[in-house]
């Protein structure tokens, strides 16, 4: 599905991680496994440390903490929000939603809108759609984005195919209504198809986390899970990103006219470096152009990724000037989100963890 | 391109099959696993433009039955 929404603007971002230090090596030798092995994956795949939640910690704190830093930096008042959407699919409860919690959190008022969307590495794109349609057609002003997850809680330790990637991370970003902008072109599209693909079985009405008791059950490479962790078929989830993500970043490039060399930047979902290099390399980038490092300092951040990349590597020109900037997120429902537009000038407010060292 | 080049492009890019042949058993190969399957599907996507699943891959017993797969 494609769309372009005109008169609209990035005013600011930020992404606060989890606190909590994770070394792939140090954690594969701890489960007894052999450092060469480790040290070869960590070199294939581009995995070296991430960010996890300290214990209690969840998505909504890491967004809210974003959020209050991000404010501050803007020097905007909470009360200007006229809707949050919150992407997640870690949220603190199966009720209320995450929004109105942050809503409540942070004393917007009774006017402002608050929802959902339950969507993981493509959400940020979807969720930006969404903001700008609020802005542009919505009657909004000024929404608030917010998205992130807890996934590190979702994996088994002793699933070496999952647990390593996840990093924990919540993002906030503010969409403004301009009168005076270039079109955001969005192409937004999903294959249910393939949905199963990237999976938490047990913990949903289908299943319910009472319905049996959880047994841990090891795959054909050794790795152990049970039905409430996250399983992902790496395999499948790999040729669908090589499969979708193409077309998409080809098709918002068309509509925006942007050639490769006009644009200076491609940020995809940092999955992890072999996945980003390679879909970057497919959809005609060079690798200066396609951050792809994000992930060795904090691991695969879900819908915070994508903002967690624009800041680590555009920090300085997004501050200062606009930027011809293409992004796409793919994974889990089997989503897809591309957008081809220019932000900046913009308040970024730095990556940091969550709580703050003292 | 021969059984033989498949392999020797094969190896170059996965080096888990350094060593191999076309009959050895992948399930015989010390670091075979979810990564070296990523590695295959990865290596057939670039090499040959092919797509490849993780179940076909999996449904393979040698190294031979992993070059069929190849044009």
């Amino acid at each position: 599905m494609h769309s372009s929404i005109t008169n609209v603007r990035l005013a600011g971002l930020a992404v606060s991680t989890g606190s909590q230090t994770r070394d792939f090596i140090a954690d594969g030798l701890a489960l007894g496994l052999d450092r060469v092995m480790l040290e070869r994956t960590a070199q294939t795949i581009g995995l070296r440390e991430r960010k996890v939640a300290a214990p209690g910690i969840t998505a909504l704190d890491l967004c809210e903490d974003a959020t209050r830093r991000l404010l501050d930096a803007a020097g905007l008042d909470a009360s200007s929000i006229d809707a949050v959407i919150f992407v997640t699919q870690t949220p603190d409860h199966s009720q209320p939603n995450n929004a109105s919690l942050l809503h409540g959190r942070l004393g917007l008022a009774t006017g402002a809108a608050a929802f959902d969307l339950s969507l993981g590495c493509s959400g940020w794109v979807y969720g930006l759609q969404q903001a700008a349609l609020l802005c542009a057609h919505g009657g909004a002003a000024r929404v608030l984005l917010c998205a992130g997850d807890t996934l590190s809680r979702l994996t088994h330790p002793k699933d070496r195919s999952a647990d390593p990637l996840f990093g924990d991370a919540g993002s906030a970003a503010l969409i403004e209504r301009t009168g005076h902008a270039a079109a955001w072109h969005f192409e937004l599209g999903a294959d249910g198809a393939g949905a199963n693909a990237i999976i938490v079985p047990q913990g949903g009405a289908r299943m319910p986390h009472d319905c049996k008791p959880l047994t841990e059950i090891p795959d054909l490479d050794g790795n152990v899970r049970h039905a409430a962790n996250l399983a992902m078929q790496g395999g499948e989830v790999f040729n669908f990103s090589l499969r979708q993500a193409p077309p998409a970043v080809a098709a918002v490039m068309r509509h925006a006219h942007y050639t490769v060399e006009a644009t200076e930047g491609l940020v995809l979902h940092q999955a992890n470096r072999f996945v980003i290099t390679t879909v970057g390399r497919k959809c005609g980038f060079p690798a200066e152009k396609t951050p792809s490092d994000v992930v060795e300092h904090y691991g695969n951040q879900s819908s915070a990724s994508i903002p967690c990349a624009l800041i680590h590597a555009f920090t300085e020109p997004l501050s200062s000037r606009a930027l011809k900037l293409v992004l796409c997120g793919y994974g889990v429902g089997w989503s897809w989100g591309a957008v081809a537009a220019e932000f900046g000038p913009l308040v970024v407010a730095p990556i940091q963890p969550y709580p703050h060292s003292r | 391109m021969t059984s033989a080049e498949k392999l020797q492009a094969l190896q170059a890019d996965v080096d888990v099959f350094v060593g191999a042949t076309e009959h050895t058993s992948l399930a015989s190969l010390p670091h075979w696993g979810s990564l070296a399957v990523l590695l295959v599907i990865l290596h057939c996507e670039t090499q040959h433009g092919l797509v490849v699943t993780g179940p076909q891959v999996r449904g393979c017993t040698t190294v031979g039955d992993l070059l069929k797969l190849l044009p």
